[in-house]
């Protein structure tokens, strides 16, 4: 009878386990990594944890990949713990947009580390890190420091990212050295932080726009509160800090004054960074719709409804506004009234950053493809899966 | 149905849980946001909950005459039930009415749990997917994120220290033994014993993998059930036989007085 219940036991408690490890208790991390274009080339995360550069004109000639034009991919694991249904190794979440400076490709990992990657070493396929290219990973260790959501920004020398853990981290580009990390500033950082002539502005869950030393970390006097969290990366424009709240508002704050310059109520939270030129905002909003604000007054000029939450940061060419939604739809819009001149549909949501290159618009979309779209025409020129072995 | 679900259960409970959350002190709001919830829904309950341990308690008073059927007709199962049925009907009890409350209460947990996880909101895409369902509010919308520490639990992430997950292995063993009813039959008895002890477990197991709100909540909720039995229910029913047998026999003693 004991046997019995020991291997029944047994058989229970296999069933919790797997019940707990494969459905989990919340919506798996996919990411939703952006699209960056630097010397022709595309780079991007997908949503199965690979940085992946892609050669457009190889990709518009349907060449198999890699073509030998710079293209490359590199998968990011990490070795799964404990009992699970899945495999020993399991690729990262990339929610941040890779920043690209010459050679090398750095990017953030909801798993908590930094990478710096080398293009002819990853082209290569050499085993990573290459210290000889410049790679390196942060911590070096088997550390990690906590999930990074935004992308990594790079700036003499240095790369800036902040991290759940409320730091902000300067590493050395080089060699991948901390040069210091913040005291922790509140609640999670899910931003991408904005340097700008030695100084890093944050803005963070807790309410506060904080502006710090990019030499030490130290925070420098100036720091705004704002009456909710911040949901969105800061934008700064024109000596001014604009970021969008979890209290529905567009906050718009002048570096350096305590009182706010204006706000612009939404109809759901702000969540993607707005984007300006000619002393003009345009900010997409959960609530579907894309907003275009004067920059000094805060007053609305046109708005456009997109009929489903805006996740990620419009894009802007000389007179179109891209904007993509998370219904799939992508829309080019008049810059100046905010008239729809065309769209694009996909089947599939739109989370990560936008990339216009010579009128051609690159989108990751979350099933794991890369788009390029004319949206002026609106036609797809090409669809490329990024499920690559 | 999923839209009709959200809008008369699950909005107005996660809606409830965040601004409910931001009227306590920011240093422990969430957690004790559940904890006040979860009561909250309880006392709600209460008259389902009352119901329900009344028909179980008519239940297992009538289990001396069932384990008597059960010794004479153990091996014509067609006529034991009908046996069974009979003595249900003379008391005047519908074995399957003590499941009614229960499956009433059923969506309503499931909308708390849903709540939980849906606030607790640990990833991007629970953040994203949890603005879709905040009302207008200010109270709601300058409450957010959500302070996820309490005690010494992050109740985004599983609690590896094992404390939760013995509080809740421990109180649902308690829970389960207060109305597991011994059986005379040996393969009942053996399979009530394996449910005693695989519960807890399995439970305990959960609270090692989940986001720990989510034991919290299971903790708190078992915690008012065992309080529930017990001062409603007489006592530590099974757990304690003999104060059971006592209080019965003190019932008895009164009655026949």
């Amino acid at each position: 009878m004991r046997i019995k219940i020991l291997i029944s036991l047994g058989i229970f408690c296999f069933l919790a386990l797997s019940a707990g490890g494969c459905v989990g208790g919340q919506q798996k991390p996919l990411g939703f990594s952006g699209v960056i274009s630097y010397d022709g080339i595309l780079y991007l995360g997908s949503t199965d944890g690979k940085i992946v550069a892609v050669n457009p004109s190889a990709r518009n000639q349907e060449m198999s990949f890699p073509s030998s034009d710079g293209e490359w991919s590199f998968a990011i694991t990490i070795s799964s713990k404990g009992i699970s249904c899945g495999p020993s190794s399991v690729p990262v979440s990339i929610y941040g947009t890779p920043t690209v400076v010459g050679e090398s490709v750095c990017i953030g990992t909801y798993n908590g580390k930094v990478l710096m990657m080398s293009s002819s070493a990853r082209s290569q396929n050499l085993p990573f890190p290459r210290t000889r290219s410049g790679e390196w990973a942060y911590p070096r260790t088997e550390d990690i420091i906590e999930p990074i959501v935004g992308s990594p920004v790079v700036a003499d020398d240095t790369v800036y990212v902040c991290s759940s853990d409320g730091r902000v981290y300067a590493l050395d580009m080089t060699y991948g050295d901390e040069k210091w990390k913040s005291d922790p500033l509140g609640d999670k950082l899910w931003i991408t932080p904005v340097v700008e002539e030695e100084t890093v502005y944050v803005s963070t869950f807790d309410g506060h726009i904080y502006a710090l030393s990019a030499k030490d970390g130290s925070l420098l006097p100036w720091a705004f509160k704002a009456e909710a969290g911040f949901a969105s990366s800061p934008m700064l424009y024109e000596n001014t800090i604009f970021a969008g709240s979890f209290d529905r508002n567009l906050y718009a704050v002048k570096i350096g004054d305590n009182e706010l310059l204006w706000k612009f109520p939404g109809g759901n939270w702000f969540w993607a960074t707005p984007v300006a030129k000619d002393g003009v905002v345009y900010a997409g909003c959960l609530d579907g719709k894309v907003y275009a604000i004067d920059s000094k007054t805060g007053n609305e000029l046109w708005e456009f409804d997109a009929g489903s939450p805006i996740v990620s940061s419009p894009a802007l060419t000389d007179d179109l506004l891209v904007v993509a939604c998370d219904s799939g739809e992508v829309y080019a819009l008049d810059i100046f009234n905010g008239k729809l001149i065309n769209g694009v549909s996909i089947d599939a949501p739109i989370r990560g950053s936008l990339c216009i290159q010579e009128g051609i618009v690159y989108i990751r979309a979350q099933d794991n493809c890369l788009y390029a779209m004319d949206v002026g025409k609106g036609k797809i020129n090409w669809r490329f899966p990024l499920t690559i072995k | 149905m999923a839209n009709l679900w959200n809008l008369i259960i699950l909005d107005p409970m996660l809606n409830g849980l965040i601004a409910l959350s931001s009227l306590l002190p920011k240093a422990v709001e969430f957690g004790l946001a559940i904890i006040i919830l979860t009561v909250v829904v309880r006392l709600i309950l209460t008259p389902l909950t009352l119901r329900q341990l009344k028909s179980t308690k008519a239940m297992q008073s009538m289990q001396p005459k069932i384990q008597e059927l059960q010794k004479k007709y153990g091996k014509n199962k067609e006529k034991l039930q009908q046996e069974m049925m009979k003595v249900y009907k003379e008391a005047g009890v519908n074995p399957i009415g003590c499941m009614w409350p229960m499956l009433i209460q059923f969506p309503i947990w499931i909308a708390l749990y849903q709540s939980i996880m849906k606030a607790l909101a640990t990833t991007p895409e629970n953040l994203l997917d949890l603005s879709q369902h905040l009302y207008s509010w200010q109270i709601v919308n300058q409450a957010l994120p959500l302070n996820s520490h309490f005690l010494w639990l992050d109740l985004g992430q599983p609690d590896h220290t094992l404390i939760l997950a013995i509080l809740v292995g421990g109180t649902t063993w308690v829970q389960q033994k207060m109305t597991t009813a011994p059986s005379v039959d040996p393969r009942q008895q053996s399979m009530s014993s394996m449910m005693l002890l695989m519960m807890p477990f399995m439970f305990g197991m959960f609270c090692l993998m989940f986001p720990s709100g989510l034991p919290l909540f299971w903790l708190v909720s078992t915690v008012i059930g065992i309080a529930t039995q017990y001062f409603i229910g007489g006592g530590w029913g099974y757990l304690r036989p003999s104060s059971t047998k006592q209080s019965a026999l003190g019932r008895g003693s009164k009655r026949a007085l």
